[in-house]
């Protein structure tokens, strides 16, 4: 078993994000006005005002790795509100609704100006509708359009053929949303919207997904996985949130170096690397040290979770109309990743390109189109195991019950 | 259609029977070799359709009917009501519909369409073709310019699978037909505290959903005379309005109904909050502008607007009692009723996670009362 050393790029992302929120916060303090943005939302918008900005889902996941997301889902309980409902996206709104204290993650998230959320399913509109009525924050909403029929494997059309790829009814809707939305938001924040500055926010968040294009495929190719997927995530995602920064063209690109020159060492997290393993669906924020428990007893290694590989294929958009190259990242995100036939095509085509043995796929209530992703993989050869549980909330999984089933199921990979 | 001289008492049968067997008016329809189309969404412009020489038919759910084939395809937190319909497309029996409608009325709508269009992709199922109508309902422009596009495009699509574009004086007739429905339906929200219990009354708007517009409003019009006379047979009961889910069959009403309640009014799209206004000439611009304002599926109204359209309701109603019916995975009721509690001014339950076409009645009765123990103590 090699030593299990932290990769710089995460370490660094993780350094560099508590030292931001923490400047975020003080700047909140002086009075700077901060923003509340649903991940699948366009939040280069902001970036392009100058105005900073937490992701909503980001922050979920602190409040869970600090295991209080308990705690705040029984203020919406005690409210009448559902505490059982996508709590992935509620646990924010809850934090800022119980009554503050001073062990809040990371001293608590500052009140927002303004919170920005795409209307996806049902619930999502009345829960940051609530922002608004219960705690005074502005909603913009934004739609969650759908297609009718769709063309096959999107990742190879959505960089430059986006237009064919999504359809341009939508794009046209979320763009035209995004520029009614602009006023509206420099009112709410006092920043001021620059097309040249998103024109450039857009070029960086391009090339930043070309860096994740190139680590990702550096490891599906990989003979053994040299960094283990817990250290990818941050890795990846920390730059994420901080999309269309020169820090996060450059966090990419250090960790494409890094795990290049891993892999050129001959490094992998196991000396003997039996099972590859993949990762459907989202963290597993309460239990991080999950994606690594089967190294050392079986050999299994999780070469894939869905963070990188989306940073990979989902985000770049190419195009003269940074507005409209912004909308087009966004209309149709969730389908690449929730809405057949996009979305098994993609987790088949990265399964068979990663050369996995099996698949732990997570089915949280809300998941979407489960049984379509597991059938397509198991019709392409590769063995499912399915885990039912939300991955914010700690409540829903035994985590030593889920190690032994996992543990078993590895045993039967033939 | 040739529509037969109705007795008032036939016109009443007639509408219990179409409520028991959504397909009959289909079947009748489809043998003399016409089509039928299933959608899925209170907002469907059925004018459309109609317009095309479809008969529409809102697909419903069937208490008893075996969903679990349908359950493992739209697994997850999907409403059981619209798993029922999966049920009923996966085995349609003699009324399998030529084409399927859906509208983005809610995420359980949204992934029923995407379900049948990955099954029959896959070939894994045989159904008949679906159609997806997005329509969005945020109060804006940009909004309104994109339904107006989708709505094109479903006309083309309607004119095209018949071989023949929909012509302006079809869509004329077609909405001349569905507003005398609609006006026949209002007559009926007028009436029915006085005349008819709750689920005699969702009974008969059920209907409307399954018949040919013009004949619905003739048996319907036909049917309030006969339970209008002298003397008034008032209906009793402890007077509840139900808001909530969608009840799309009369099973809930009567298990309530059968321990004492009245139910005196609803906001769901089957009961008294399918209302619509009647539609104003003007082509597709006039359909779309309808269906995207004067039409709001629950999603699409925020919690304030149903809090003031339930207070309202219990008040027009004079009911004693509001209950809002949420059954599992249809969450959005929940996220509401606070604050629909705080506005209706009458004592207010919440029944959650129920299952498909049935209700929790000793959980009612231990949250607000019996009233049938209160009428025999």
């Amino acid at each position: 078993m090699s030593e299990r050393r932290r990769l710089n790029a995460a370490r660094d992302a993780l350094r560099h994000q508590k030292e931001w929120f923490a400047g975020l916060r003080a700047d909140a303090e002086r009075g700077r006005r901060v923003a509340l943005v649903n991940a699948d939302a366009p939040q280069e918008i902001l970036r392009a005002m100058d105005v900073p900005y937490v992701v909503n889902q980001w922050w979920a996941s602190i409040i869970s790795a600090k295991r209080m997301s308990g705690r705040y889902l029984a203020e919406l309980r005690s409210r009448g509100l559902p505490d059982d409902v996508e709590q992935y996206s509620a646990l924010p709104l809850a934090e800022a609704l119980a009554p503050s204290g001073d062990d809040a993650p990371w001293g608590g998230l500052p009140r927002p100006s303004v919170v920005l959320a795409e209307c996806t399913g049902d619930s999502m509109r009345r829960m940051f509708a609530l922002w608004e009525s219960e705690l005074g924050v502005p909603f913009l909403p934004l739609e969650s359009s759908a297609a009718e029929s769709v063309p096959e494997r999107w990742w190879e059309l959505m960089r430059h053929d986006w237009e064919m790829a999504i359809g341009s009814a939508r794009v046209d809707l979320l763009r035209e949303e995004l520029e009614a939305a602009v006023p509206r938001l420099e009112e709410l924040t006092g920043g001021t919207f620059d097309r040249h500055r998103l024109a450039r926010v857009m070029d960086l968040s391009n090339e930043q997904a070309e860096w994740n294009r190139r680590t990702r495929d550096l490891l599906a190719r990989a003979p053994g996985c040299p960094v283990a997927v817990n250290d990818v995530i941050p890795a990846v995602m920390i730059p994420q949130w901080h999309r269309g920064t020169e820090w996060a063209v450059q966090a990419a690109r250090s960790l494409y170096e890094e795990v290049r020159g891993e892999v050129d060492a001959g490094r992998s997290v196991v000396p003997v690397e039996r099972r590859r393993l993949m990762w459907i669906g989202r963290g597993l924020w309460f239990d991080m040290d999950f994606y690594r428990s089967f190294e050392e007893s079986h050999g299994a290694v999780f070469v894939w979770s869905m963070y990188l590989a989306l940073a990979a294929d989902a985000y770049a958009r190419y195009g003269d109309d940074p507005l409209r190259a912004l909308a087009a990242r966004f209309c149709a995100f969730r389908d690449q990743m929730y809405t057949p036939p996009w979305s098994v095509e993609w987790y088949v085509k990265e399964a068979r390109t990663h050369r996995v043995d099996g698949v732990v796929h997570l089915v949280s209530s809300d998941s979407r189109s489960s049984w379509f992703t597991t059938r397509a993989l198991e019709a392409a050869g590769v063995p499912v195991i399915e885990i039912r549980a939300d991955n914010a909330d700690g409540r829903s999984l035994d985590p030593g019950e889920l190690h032994r089933r996992v543990g078993r199921w590895i045993e039967s990979l033939g | 259609m040739t529509v037969p001289q109705l007795e008032t008492r036939d016109a009443a049968r007639l509408l219990d029977a179409v409520h028991d067997d959504r397909g009959a008016p289909a079947r009748e329809w489809a043998a003399a070799g016409r089509p039928v189309v299933g959608y899925v969404g209170a907002d469907t412009p059925v004018e459309l359709v109609t317009a095309a020489g479809a008969l529409p038919v809102r697909l419903a759910g069937r208490p008893g009917r075996d969903a679990s084939r349908a359950r493992t395809y739209l697994e997850g937190a999907v409403d059981p009501q619209v798993v029922n319909i999966l049920a009923g497309l996966l085995d349609p029996g003699e009324t399998s519909p030529d084409l399927v409608l859906i509208t983005h009325e809610s995420d359980a709508s949204l992934q029923l369409f995407l379900t049948l269009r990955e099954l029959r992709r896959t070939g894994v199922e045989a159904l008949p073709p679906v159609h997806l109508l997005d329509l969005l309902h945020l109060p804006s422009k940009a909004t309104a310019r994109y339904n107006l596009g989708r709505v094109r495009r479903l006309a083309d699509q309607m004119g095209a699978w018949r071989g023949r574009a929909i012509a302006a004086d079809e869509l004329e007739e077609a909405v001349e037909a569905h507003n005398r429905a609609r006006a026949a339906r209002a007559e009926l929200t007028r009436r029915r505290a006085t005349c008819l219990t709750g689920a005699e009354c969702l009974r008969w708007y059920a209907a409307g959903t399954a018949m040919p517009p013009g004949r619905y409003a003739d048996t319907l019009t036909e049917a309030l005379r006969s339970v209008t006379g002298t003397p008034p047979a008032t209906p009793r009961g402890r007077r509840l309005f139900v808001s909530g889910s969608e009840q799309d069959t009369a099973d809930v009403y009567d298990a309530l109904e059968s321990r004492g309640w009245l139910v005196v009014g609803d906001d769901h799209s089957w009961g008294d909050g399918g209302h619509q206004p009647l539609l104003a000439a003007g082509g597709i611009e006039a359909l779309t502008e309808h269906y995207t304002r004067a039409v709001l599926p629950v999603t699409g109204r925020d919690a304030r607007r149903r809090a003031a359209i339930a207070a309202a309701g219990v008040l027009r109603s004079g009911a004693e009692v509001f209950l809002c019916y949420s059954r599992r995975y249809d969450d959005v009721h929940r996220w509401d009723f606070p604050g629909q509690r705080a506005a209706v001014g009458v004592p207010a339950a919440l029944l959650r996670d129920q299952p498909y076409a049935r209700a929790d009645l000793a959980e009612l009765a231990a949250g607000i009362g019996d009233p049938q123990k209160q009428v025999t103590s």
